[in-house]
């Protein structure tokens, strides 16, 4: 499916009219490559493409100067949310306490509004402000090249840390990754891979179904906490492999060296530029000082998203 | 001449007599469809606010444990919001209540109610749900009552009231 289908039937449903038909007159190139389509109560609509942020004026002509844009009314955001939500925001309370929806396609709908509290919980979020579509895409074989320092034998993947600013694709990566591994390559059969996707981004899961293709032998932890879903995954599910999204925590960290310990490999993605960057966040610097990870794989947008700048094995890093 | 004065009386005296019965008929089906959306907004209750199932489907199962007509307002509104044209749920419900008016035998009194309890439904959490439902079934049991009151005094004037009306117009035309 092309770049334009996919918007077109999976996130143009969920806009308002008025919107939808400024976007019907977009030129086909201006879709390749759409990364987010923002609005906020107000401002003028918002299309991230590549790098760059446009907008539309009212007939659908692409602007590079925002305040030429169409200004996004509160009936627009109104009924979006109405879309998003079937109109039926009841049947999506923990996804609003979380900030986002993800609709059909494995799209995520990030949230912004009134936050309201009880306690110390984030209980629901209304009067709503802000969305942000964020395009979901599948690159297959994107990771291709490093699967060889992935999965190098039969069944015995390699535990793996992908460092990586935000945008740059490594939760892309991360996803055909699980796909490969799931499906078997070259190098070895096919590894029971458990996918522990607190955010619903690698797998894309909408009414309990994963809506991207993480392979026949992926189970997928949706929503779950990433520490307890990947002690809870070796416990039941059996996996070779364990993959999750953007570490950070100390409870991530002491999962992680229970995984390692307990025979399954480790996939897993942070937040940071380079090695340099991780080493300087205290709970980072711990986890690599233990070893848990033989490769490094650095990730940039230099040449695009999933550039990989930089692939390190841990004994290179520990002996200089 | 004798007998088509006959059936003109009878023709008249009939007429009038079965409009009169028709209205009656009218009034006690008022209250069962009344009853029966009271009926449906109950099981659409708990489809939200104990399953939290989307409305669309929510509304095609309340649907199914009404009969015709009243079940046709949820199969519609339903319809339409599962068709996503970007309708909301008080544009979709207006439109379905617009249709039923005219095939069902609701007042003006109750599509008013209807459409004005049904502005929330469906945006808001679950427990706002739950008071907003309550409020609508304090609503309609309003007009159940009403309309039941209605027809207990108004079912024997209208079924006698037509014959007499016919009555009164042959002894006139006499």
């Amino acid at each position: 499916m092309s770049d334009e289908e996919m918007i077109k039937s999976g996130i143009m449903p969920f806009l308002s009219a008025r919107i939808k038909e400024t976007m019907l007159n977009i030129p086909s190139e201006c879709f390749k490559g759409m990364e987010e389509i923002r609005l906020r109560c107000g401002q003028p609509l918002v299309l991230k493409i590549g790098d760059r942020d446009c907008t539309l004026d009212e007939c659908g002509q692409l602007q590079e100067v925002l305040s030429r844009g169409y200004i996004v009314g509160a009936e627009d955001i109104y009924r979006s949310i109405a879309a998003i939500s079937e109109n039926s925001l009841y049947a999506f309370e923990d996804e609003i306490s979380r900030g986002f929806i993800t609709i059909p396609g494995g799209h995520r709908v990030g949230l912004a509004g009134q936050i309201v509290q009880s306690g110390s919980e984030i209980k629901t979020i209304k009067d709503f402000s802000g969305i942000a579509f964020r395009i979901a895409r599948e690159v297959k074989d994107c990771s291709q090249r490093i699967m060889g320092l992935i999965y190098p034998c039969d069944l015995e993947p390699v535990n793996t840390l992908f460092i990586s600013a935000p945008r740059c694709g490594k939760t892309t990566i991360l996803r055909d990754v699980a796909r490969h591994l799931s499906q078997g390559t070259k190098r070895g059969r096919g590894c029971n891979v458990t996918v522990v996707d607190e955010r619903s981004e690698l797998a894309g899961t909408y009414q309990g179904r994963a809506q991207m293709d993480l392979g026949p032998r992926t189970d997928v932890l949706d929503s779950c906490p990433k520490a307890r879903g990947m002690i809870m995954a070796i416990r039941s599910l059996a996996p070779h492999v364990l993959i999750t999204d953007e570490i950070g925590r100390h409870e991530d960290i002491e999962a992680i060296q229970e995984c390692v310990n307990a025979g399954v490999a480790v996939i897993t993605s942070v937040h940071a530029r380079n090695i340099e960057e991780v080493q300087k966040r205290p709970v980072l610097r711990e986890l690599l000082a233990t070893h848990a990870f033989e490769n490094l794989i650095v990730l940039s947008r230099r040449h695009g998203p999933g550039t990989i700048e930089q692939i390190v094995r841990w004994d290179e890093l520990c002996c200089g | 001449m004798l007998w088509l004065k006959t059936l003109g009386v009878v023709l008249v005296v009939s007429g009038f007599g079965s409009y009169g019965l028709m209205g009656a008929r009218s009034m006690d089906q008022r209250v069962e469809q009344i009853k029966n959306i009271r009926l449906a907004m109950r099981f659409l209750e708990k489809e939200i606010t104990y399953l939290h199932t989307p409305l669309p489907l929510a509304m095609v199962r309340a649907a199914q444990c009404i009969p015709a007509p009243a079940s046709r307002l949820f199969e519609d509104c339903s319809q339409t919001l599962q068709d996503r044209q970007g309708i909301t749920i008080n544009e979709a419900w207006s439109q379905s209540l617009e249709k039923i008016r005219q095939k069902s035998d609701l007042s003006n009194g109750d599509i008013t109610v209807l459409q004005a309890v049904s502005s929330q439904m469906g945006m808001s959490g679950a427990e706002e749900q739950k008071k907003l439902f309550t409020m609508i079934q304090e609503h309609l049991n309003i007009q159940e009552e009403r309309a039941r009151s209605e027809a207990e005094s108004g079912r024997k004037l209208r079924s006698y009231g037509g014959f007499i009306l016919g009555a009164t117009v042959v002894l006139l035309l006499l």
